[in-house]
């Protein structure tokens, strides 16, 4: 069980690695293509921009598990450390609590903008509520992530930034 | 609800959400749910929240972020770092506090390539700390130019938060990241005499030494330079000259940028598809952390606007005779204050609404105005409490370093970097010149 949960934290930091990776790519060819006259591919721009908030509705869960979301825990240092731990209970506590909020809304306006019909309409020509299925799924793993933080105390100990 | 009550309540919950420990993003989340329901109409407004989050990064001009994180995470992960830092030292014999010198030139080359102030320190810091303690280097010495040069690479492109700052505020980005060049070329010229100055006052704090490789003369000296660091300032041509010709936008040239990097990994014979994962791993975590808090801070600053806040607070100012220097002054305090206080991306949503109408309606011009901006920006990288740097030091530090040592370490570099602010406030060309001559041709 807490195999299967590191790896579906750890899968979603790589699936964001992979989508910028693609991205980067594609960009390249875009230019280089157009540069030496082979032609642009106007759809190139559309999908660097969707990768964006993909990569990082993706990355969120995994980050939070890896505790490397910015915070500033100065407070939480200098106060004694069951205090600390009741303040960091109580922001886990908010964290399920706004993860529901957006869990909820994002599927109603996906369900709304799939009951309107939107489509979007650029180069490429799709569904509207596609861009938004990530939020739901996104706040729901972090909820998942946060109850589990609340249950274990993890989050007390302060994360280490940067790419190490 | 009058303006300055609605400011009152929702900087005043955000500042206790923050300081609950909850991770930047949530407490504008938090916020967010609260504001949205009260100003944007309830239930559609909850619903509006959901869509602007996607929407705001959903943005062109923000997918530099990531491919500029890219090249310094490759730089760092394939090993090539650890070969230019040998060339440059080769190169620099006999100075006082050799080592800092070194890690000062080495981290201006790496600013070049590197788009985030975080992947530099913690490299340099990684690979020259614990040569330098060895050495007997005491720490303030071994840190401090690591750390300060690390905050000197926001400002010599590629620069992840330049982008940011541009796509924001309505400044041309190509125009800022080339803006930061001359300032921060300035800023490391004046570390690298203020360390020679200390290190001759004062040589116990840099013991000089000798090496077998110090021994080495003519081309032996030299080849090291053209075969590492060379191909890597060739990087940054590509980047910059592809934006100056107009060839590439910023997203373009970053992209051309990342993939430059691994190419140039791969001819060395250092690139292995772990290092390129794990550089592409760490791509995603600090890309994912920025665009996270962009994603809950953008509503807020539309709350903000909503609620009355933002246009009460600019009216006030207006309104209030301080002059457009004492204008353009308090707004540099505010962001040296919340540079102690929270990190950069928080910091330029929150100030931006305020500062960019602030800034059309006093007649300042805007690349000036972005490169100062981007100097008290950098400031807060260095000071305390929640400086992201002096985070960064203490993580890859020896576990003996106290935070305390690390904050000392900072000091003589953050008064050069207010220095610096001030110059470049009395002298404007310094910021805008560069991106005149090169893009307005």
């Amino acid at each position: 069980m807490k195999r299967a949960y590191h790896l579906l934290m750890h899968g979603c930091g790589v699936a964001s690695a992979l989508v910028i990776g693609v991205v980067v790519l594609l960009v390249t060819c875009d230019v280089v293509a157009r540069n030496v006259g082979l032609g642009s591919f106007p759809w190139v721009v559309e999908v660097s921009e969707y990768s964006l908030p993909l990569a990082t509705f993706l990355a969120a869960p995994w980050l939070l598990y890896k505790n490397e979301h910015v915070r500033v825990d100065i407070l939480l240092t200098v106060l004694p450390v069951g205090v600390a731990r009741q303040i960091d209970r109580a922001a886990d506590v908010i964290g399920v609590a706004v993860c529901v909020v957006f869990v909820w809304y994002g599927i109603r306006v996906i369900a709304d903008s799939m009951q309107l019909g939107s489509m979007i309409i650029k180069t490429l020509v799709f569904p509207e509520w596609w861009t938004f299925v990530p939020v739901p799924v996104c706040f729901a793993l972090l909820a998942v992530e946060f109850v589990r933080r609340m249950l274990t105390g993890s989050g007390i100990v302060s994360g280490q930034l940067g790419s190490q | 609800m009058t303006w300055y009550a609605a400011s009152l309540l929702l900087f005043g919950c955000l500042a206790v959400a923050f300081a609950t420990g909850m991770p930047a993003a949530f407490s504008f989340f938090a916020i967010n749910i609260v504001g949205a329901y009260q100003y944007l109409g309830g239930d559609a407004g909850l619903a509006q929240l959901v869509r602007n989050g996607v929407v705001s990064i959903t943005n062109f001009s923000l997918t530099p972020i990531p491919f500029f994180i890219l090249m310094g995470e490759v730089l760092f992960h394939t090993g090539v770092a650890m070969k230019a830092i040998d060339a440059i030292e080769r190169l620099i014999r006999r100075v006082p506090g050799r080592l800092a010198v070194v890690a000062v030139v080495a981290g201006t080359v790496f600013s070049a390539i590197s788009g985030s102030t975080i992947a530099t320190t913690a490299m340099l810091g990684s690979l020259m700390l614990p040569e330098m303690l060895r050495r007997g280097y005491h720490p303030n010495m071994a840190m401090g130019p690591i750390m300060a040069i690390g905050g000197v690479d926001m400002l010599i492109p590629p620069s992840a938060l330049t982008v940011l700052l541009g796509s924001l505020a309505g400044i041309s980005i190509s125009h800022l990241l080339v803006g930061g060049i001359l300032p921060g070329l300035v800023l490391a010229a004046i570390f690298v005499a203020y360390i020679v100055v200390r290190a001759k006052a004062n040589p116990a704090l840099a013991p000089a030494f000798n090496e077998e490789k110090d021994q080495v003369s003519g081309w032996e000296r030299w080849r090291p330079l053209i075969a590492y660091v060379v191909p890597l300032t060739l990087i940054f041509a590509v980047v910059i000259g592809a934006m100056a010709a107009g060839w590439a936008t910023p997203t373009e040239s970053a992209a051309l940028g990342a993939v430059a990097t691994v190419v140039v990994a791969a001819l060395y014979r250092s690139l292995k598809l772990s290092s390129l994962m794990k550089a592409l791993l760490g791509t995603a975590a600090i890309s994912g952390v920025i665009l996270f808090i962009i994603v809950g801070a953008t509503t807020f600053a539309q709350i903000l606007a909503f609620s009355g806040a933002t246009n009460g607070l600019v009216a006030a100012v207006r309104e209030a005779s301080f002059g457009s220097w004492g204008v353009l002054l308090g707004m540099m305090l505010i962001l040296l204050v919340l540079g102690c206080f929270i990190d950069q991306v928080s910091m330029m949503l929150l100030t931006l609404p305020f500062f960019m109408p602030l800034v059309q309606h006093y007649g300042f011009e805007p690349i000036w105005f972005g490169v100062l901006y981007l100097i008290a920006m950098q400031l807060g990288l260095l000071t305390p409490p929640f400086g992201l740097l002096l985070f960064t030091m203490k993580s890859v530090a020896p576990k003996h370093i106290t935070i305390g040592q690390v904050y000392r370490a900072a000091t003589p570099y953050v008064i050069f970097g207010l220095l610096m602010l001030v110059i470049v406030l009395l002298f404007p060309p310094l910021a805008n010149w560069l991106p005149r001559v090169l893009l307005e041709k």
